[in-house]
């Protein structure tokens, strides 16, 4: 029987299989350990109690996290699609880079939650404010890694297309684009994450529905189980979020995969 | 045979370095004329140069009376580069099809099809780069540049990365690519750091010494054609490798 087991997680099923068995220890470890040092449900409330709130008011939380979720990718597409035009016309003018990158890193090293108060004041507690927090957090990555694509083109490529008397713009369109892909899509993940960050951080300021709202007001009435239960439904969302991304990078980006086989 | 390159008083400098100072040669229309020497020597810029991918500082080259750029504009010239550079998105007929599609002409869609059978790869159309071998990967390039039906073909140090058994056998191939008809291709200019490879190819080899460059000797290889494998072995072989090993100083 665990020797079974042990073949199918050989198999390669056991990028699901190991992590599933490392939570099913961890939360029993942590169950039997709030049962014996006998730790208040506020501090410390065990994974039984967690899940039975997760069922128990699941519709709830999920419409929570829909909101949460709906902020965070609204934002993440305005930043991308934005940043991305950027790093075009960055990769295009020295000029412009060299004026404007230096802002862009002080927007990098600033804190979102210093600014979020800001951008609350300015757009409203409603959804606009959080497309705005998470938005912001999204930009910079877009930004430096489509200057790095686009650039990144070898030699030996540009003088083929010379060779050719190829047009900048279909030396743009023809090879460019695709070159920076990877750039692009390492990005595109890293901020699915990031995106939701922002989103909650949006809502901690100030909001009436959300994750990040439900979080803070939980916290208020010390219902920690409730609180557990949002961080798990943020994390779900995060993590949706970037495995649908992953799956367009493998479909957009074939011949990698082509590479790496082949 | 009449010149289809003239390099007059050819200089180039990077900067204030010198690579070269006033060179003077020419390239015979039909002949297969290696250039080699040292590395670092500057082999891969003159090639540049004569295709018209790199500036030269001052002097003079014509290509059938012409500019540089005009022969590049008129499709007279190809080029096949030490890495393949394929478009690992593109499938290998649509790589073929590259060049043709950038400058907007229409084509057969049985093209593709004809260069690659004339580079041995009849049956692979459909494949991605990241699919083939190096070897296939490098006929892949080659059936592009002939795509153009080019005058010269212009190759630096196209089976550098390849393993010496293939690179034999592309050789061989290369030689019965050039003379093939459907290809069209009169000219082939060919860089490379391998004196056998160099012997065995060419009409004439172009040997320039380390920097600042200046043209060592131009060597006639009156080897009979076709070229075969045994012919390795012939005293009139080895004696040009000993001579040619010689002028480069290599031991």
């Amino acid at each position: 029987m665990v020797l079974q087991l042990f073949k199918k997680i050989k198999k390669g099923s056991g990028t699901i299989v190991i992590p599933i068995l490392f939570s099913v220890v961890i939360f029993t470890v942590w169950e039997l350990l709030v049962f014996l040092l006998e730790i208040p449900e506020y501090l410390l409330p065990p994974p039984s109690t967690i899940f039975n709130e997760l069922g128990t008011n699941f519709s709830i939380l999920l419409g929570h996290m829909a909101m949460t979720m709906l902020a965070a990718v609204s934002g993440y597409l305005l930043a991308n699609g934005i940043g991305f035009c950027a790093g075009v016309i960055f990769a295009h003018s020295k000029t412009i880079e060299k004026g404007i990158y230096p802002y862009a890193i002080a927007l990098k090293t600033t804190p979102v939650i210093a600014m979020a108060p800001l951008l609350v004041l300015w757009f409203g507690t409603d959804l606009e404010s959080k497309i705005a927090t998470a938005a912001l957090i999204c930009f910079f990555p877009i930004i430096v890694n489509s200057v790095k694509g686009l650039t990144s083109v070898d030699r030996d490529s540009l003088d083929l297309f010379k060779s050719y008397s190829a047009s900048k713009w279909q030396i743009f369109i023809k090879l460019r684009l695709r070159t920076s892909l990877p750039y692009v899509f390492s990005a595109l993940k890293i901020s699915t994450g990031l995106s939701v960050v922002g989103a909650v951080v949006g809502e901690f300021v100030g909001a009436n529905v959300g994750i990040g709202y439900l979080i803070l007001v939980s916290s208020y009435h010390l219902e920690t189980a409730t609180m557990f239960a949002a961080i798990m439904m943020s994390a779900l969302g995060g993590v949706t979020f970037f495995t649908i991304v992953s799956l367009i990078e493998k479909k957009v980006i074939f011949w990698q995969r082509a590479l790496e086989t082949g | 045979m009449s010149s289809i390159i003239e390099v007059q008083d050819l200089s180039k400098y990077y900067g204030k370095h010198l690579v070269y100072e006033k060179l003077n040669f020419d390239v015979k229309e039909g002949e297969f004329l290696s250039i080699i020497g040292p590395s670092g020597c500057g082999k891969t810029t003159l090639l540049k140069i004569l295709g018209g991918l790199i500036e030269h500082s001052s002097g003079n080259i014509s290509i059938n009376g012409q500019p540089v750029k005009n022969a590049l504009k008129a499709r007279k010239l190809g080029f096949v580069f030490q890495n393949p550079v394929l478009l690992p998105w593109r499938i290998s007929s649509s790589n073929i099809e590259l060049p043709l599609e950038i400058q907007g002409i229409n084509n057969s869609p049985k093209l593709s099809d004809e260069m690659l059978k004339i580079v041995g790869l009849e049956g692979f159309e459909n494949y991605y780069p990241g699919e083939l071998s190096g070897g296939m990967q490098q006929r892949v390039a080659i059936a592009r540049a002939l795509a153009f039906k080019p005058l010269i073909l212009m190759m630096d140090e196209p089976f550098g990365a390849l393993d010496e058994i293939t690179r034999n056998h592309m050789n061989l191939e290369l030689l019965r690519i050039w003379k093939e008809e459907k290809a069209s291709i009169s000219t082939v200019i060919f860089v490379t750091h391998s004196i056998p490879e160099a012997v065995f190819l060419s009409d004439r080899i172009l040997v320039l010494s380390a920097g600042p460059a200046k043209i060592e000797e131009i060597v006639d290889i009156d080897l009979p054609r076709p070229r075969k494998t045994e012919m390795k072995h012939s005293k009139r072989y080895l004696e040009f490798m000993e001579h040619l090993r010689k002028i480069i100083g290599e031991d």
